[in-house]
Parts: C-alpha cells; sequence; structure tokens
C-alpha cells in the first residue's frame, strides 16, 4: 500500500461539514437504531458549530444524509422562520450545497424541533426529530444505568406508575409533549416533545423517523409501518390536545395544531403552528392556487 | 466566506450506498440499488478503525484492510462478510448483541440471488401488511439458523446482495418460509 492510497486531496472543509469517520458512525448507528425500532443506541456526538441542545443531534444526522440533490426544510415548533429552523436550514445549504425548501411535500429531508408537519409524509421522505432527552424513564429512574436494565428487561411499570398518579392527583394524564410511547410492541420511546397531537402521525407512518439527541448521544429511529402507541389505561383514553374546533385567526383554518396566543384582555388568540400550512391557506384563499396536500387530521380529528 | 464544498466522489458513493443500506433495512423485502455491484461499495461507507470485520470472501479483502478495519473471529465482528454461503453453520456464531446494548449485534452481508429460489414471507416493522421475497443461492436451513439465533432486541440484520442489488432483513422482522 503506498502513501498516496492512504491520503486524501486536501479539502478546506469536509462535503457536509463532517469528517468521514463520523458519518460512517453515524451510518453505523443509524442502520442499528432502525433494526431495533425505539431502542436508543449510543453514538460518539460530534461538535457542531452549534450549541448542545440546539438540535446538533438532528443536524449531525441530516448532514450525514444529504447530497447535493437533497431538498431540505427545517422547522422549530412548527414554523420555518424562527431563528434555530433558519439557523439550521442555511447551515446545511452551506456546507452541502442542498437546494432548500419550506414546503413539506416538496422536501426530501425535514429537520424538525418538537412538531410533525400537518400534511402526510411520503414514502421516499426522511423525518429527522431534534431530542433534547431522549430517556423516557429518566423522571421515574434517573440513574442511566439502571434505566438501560430497566428497558432490556422491558420493566415499564414505573411508566405507568406515574400516569397513574398524574390522573389520581389532576384527574388526567398531565404529560404534554415528549408523550412515552411503545414502539413496536417493545422499547418505550419519548417521540422527542411533539405535542400529543402528533404522535398518532408516527403510527404506522409511511415515511421514515429518525431521532437523535446530539447533548445525550443517543440515537433511535420509527421506521415505516411501525407500531408508535401511546401508553395508555385501557379505561382512560388517549387524549389530543383540544384544537380541533379551533380557527386560525390569521389563515381561518380549522382543526389543526394552534399556538394560543394571550390578548390584554385576558382571552386568547389561535394562530396555526404550522406555518407553511397557514401559508398555503393563505394562499388558497386569496386565489393564487392550491398547493396544499392530505392531512392526517382531517375536520380536526385523525382517522382510526 | 468558504465556498461549498463539492462532494467528492468516494464522498458520493459511500452516500449512495448508505441511501441504498438504509432504505431497504427500513423497507425489508424492497430491494435498492448500490452505486456499485457487489459488496464493494457498502465496505467504505460502514467500516473504519473501529470496526471489527470477518470476511468469508478473500477477494474482499483488500477492499477491507484499506478502510483500516481490524480483522477478527467470526464470533467477534461487528460487520461479517459471508460471500455466497455453502451451509447454514456460520449463523451460529454470529454476535447478536446484548439485552443492554442490542446495537453489538453484527450487520452481515450475505451473497443472494434476488427473484429466484424459494420465496420467504416477511412481516414486522417497515412492512406494509405483508411482503414475498425471493431469494435463491441460500444454503438449507438458513432461515431457521437465523431464527435459532434471534432473541429481539439481540440478532443481527441481514444484507443480500445480487450484483447492485441490495434487499435487507433486519432482526425486527418475522420470516416466514412457503
Amino acid at each position: 500500500m503506498s502513501l498516496t492510497a492512504l491520503t486524501k486531496p486536501w479539502e478546506a472543509m469536509s462535503y457536509g461539514f463532517l469528517d468521514g469517520s463520523a458519518k460512517r458512525e453515524l451510518r453505523r448507528k443509524m442502520l442499528k437504531s432502525v433494526a431495533v425500532p425505539g431502542c436508543q443506541m449510543p453514538y460518539a456526538s460530534r461538535e457542531v458549530p452549534m450549541a448542545r441542545g440546539w438540535g446538533t443531534g438532528g443536524l449531525q444526522v441530516s448532514l450525514t444524509l444529504v447530497n447535493p440533490q437533497t431538498r431540505v426544510k427545517v422547522i422549530d415548533q412548527g414554523a420555518d422562520d424562527s431563528v434555530n429552523a433558519a439557523s439550521i436550514r442555511r447551515f446545511i445549504a452551506r456546507v452541502a450545497g442542498t437546494p432548500t425548501t419550506k414546503d413539506a411535500l416538496d422536501a426530501d429531508l425535514i429537520q424538525s424541533r418538537h412538531r410533525i408537519p400537518e400534511e402526510i409524509l411520503r414514502e421516499d421522505q426522511v423525518l429527522v426529530l431534534q431530542v433534547p432527552n431522549p430517556e423516557p424513564l429518566r423522571p421515574v429512574q434517573p440513574n442511566m444505568s439502571i434505566a438501560r436494565q430497566m428497558h432490556a428487561d422491558a420493566d415499564y411499570g414505573r411508566m405507568w406508575l406515574q400516569l397513574y398518579e398524574q390522573i389520581v392527583r389532576s384527574g388526567r394524564v398531565m404529560q404534554g409533549a415528549s408523550y412515552p410511547s411503545l414502539v413496536h410492541g417493545r422499547h418505550v420511546m419519548t417521540p422527542s416533545p411533539i405535542p400529543r397531537w402528533d404522535v398518532p402521525k408516527l403510527h404506522m407512518a409511511k415515511h421514515l423517523t429518525i431521532l437523535s439527541a446530539g447533548r445525550e448521544k443517543r440515537i433511535f429511529a420509527v421506521p415505516p409501518f411501525t407500531r408508535v402507541e401511546p401508553l395508555v389505561f385501557s379505561d382512560v383514553p388517549y387524549k389530543v390536545e383540544e384544537h380541533g374546533a379551533l380557527t386560525c385567526t390569521r389563515s381561518g383554518t380549522t382543526g389543526f395544531f394552534m399556538n394560543e396566543i394571550p390578548r390584554d384582555d385576558g382571552s386568547s388568540a389561535f394562530e396555526v403552528s404550522d406555518s407553511e400550512w397557514g401559508v398555503k391557506t393563505i394562499r388558497a384563499r386569496d386565489g393564487n392556487g392550491e398547493s396544499r396536500g392530505e392531512t392526517w387530521y382531517k375536520d380536526g380529528e385523525m382517522p382510526q | 466566506m468558504l465556498a461549498t464544498p463539492a462532494p467528492s466522489l468516494a464522498e458520493s458513493r459511500d452516500n449512495a450506498a448508505f441511501d441504498a443500506l438504509l432504505w431497504t433495512l427500513s423497507r425489508p423485502g424492497l430491494p435498492r440499488d448500490l452505486p456499485e455491484p457487489g459488496e464493494q461499495s457498502i465496505v467504505p461507507a460502514l467500516l473504519d478503525r473501529e470496526c471489527l470485520v470477518y470476511a468469508a470472501d478473500p477477494l474482499l479483502m483488500p477492499e477491507i484492510m484499506r478502510t483500516g478495519a481490524e480483522l477478527a473471529d467470526i464470533d467477534k465482528a461487528d460487520h461479517v462478510f459471508l460471500g455466497a454461503m455453502a451451509t447454514s453453520e456460520p449463523l451460529a456464531d454470529i454476535a447478536i448483541g446484548s439485552d443492554y446494548y442490542p446495537d453489538e449485534g453484527a450487520t452481515v452481508i450475505v451473497r443472494a440471488s434476488l427473484g429466484a429460489g424459494s420465496g420467504v414471507r416477511l412481516t414486522g416493522p417497515g412492512v406494509d401488511g405483508a411482503v414475498t421475497l425471493q431469494l435463491g443461492g441460500l444454503p438449507n436451513g438458513f432461515w431457521k439458523a437465523r431464527a435459532a439465533r434471534l432473541r429481539y432486541p439481540m440478532g443481527f440484520d441481514l444484507f443480500f446482495v445480487d450484483g447492485a442489488r441490495v434487499v435487507g432483513v433486519p432482526r425486527s422482522t418475522t420470516v416466514e418460509e412457503l
């Protein structure tokens, strides 16, 4: 073997920012996380020019998957134009030369913080979710070695106990986001802090979802057509947020997840959380063509 | 301000190879195209100095050695290249990880012929209902040997390579011989 075989031509920066060994490790771990849905796989989260906890896990997955043809959409709490989303989108485009979009139907790869778009994703799309805390057992077991043992034993009794205590204390399940869900009937995962509204979108979906926690160095996945069942008691059904009847004050769309905006008189106004859905609705209302795709929720209800 | 880096040929090939592997492992039984025929493009996409590799096919050795991966016995290896299999005995020794760390279960790459030979019915995550896959060139008792080793979430994940076609069967897939 010659020296030239071992070296590469000089580059100012690797394509997609991450070096080859970081990408290969992420690839190996992504394959394993797809093979065992919902099981948290440890990985060596690399440094990226962003603070840990701001989407570095999702960013590393996106940078590994992209090529110059991948159309990228980035959302933060449903919005394409918030600082976090805009910075990540610009960074990916700058280091990987990818085209970007705000349209969920137009995107090949969607990196998201805390929301899943309202339009149904296709089988050729990949959803990357940023995860701050990947361990659903942390509130009931702070010791992560013991938590790992509990996952190995499928010992999830304390998760139900936690839900039971919430029902006894408050009359309902208080878990708003990151609702613990059983994947493929085996591993309980946190679906990242998406609202309860979004969890049923993961169940038997057509797209691949990869969840990555950069600060906590763990990666897990929900392959297409995989059961994702929120933990519930048989006599206390799973409830999504009561947003089905709310109307967006800006676009007039009804039956989607809303942001509540407090007003001076104590009342609230609502704006649709998926900002691009709102934009498309306004465009259709103003007669600029229909670009809206089919949605998971119909008339504010998720069809069974 | 840095110019946007362009992907090298090797980078594009690794990216395309991994895209095929991830897609087919997420949808067991549905084949995808690798950028090059055979295992040649899988090796540099996944392997480096962190890996322990077992290869039954000596022709793959130069490609594997170039990645810096260490050679290991089959029961220690995290990536196992079995080539064209004559017996299903090697499956008995492949690492399946532990309940604590299911990710230590090996990735196994086998040569087979797609669309010929006996059929299997796949169900499980990634499969919409059920999918039938025809795989030829596998030794007798292959699927029984696999089932004997699987203790979900422990197990190994299979890729079958036929020329540039690759099809994945992860450990989560239930296989029924037809």
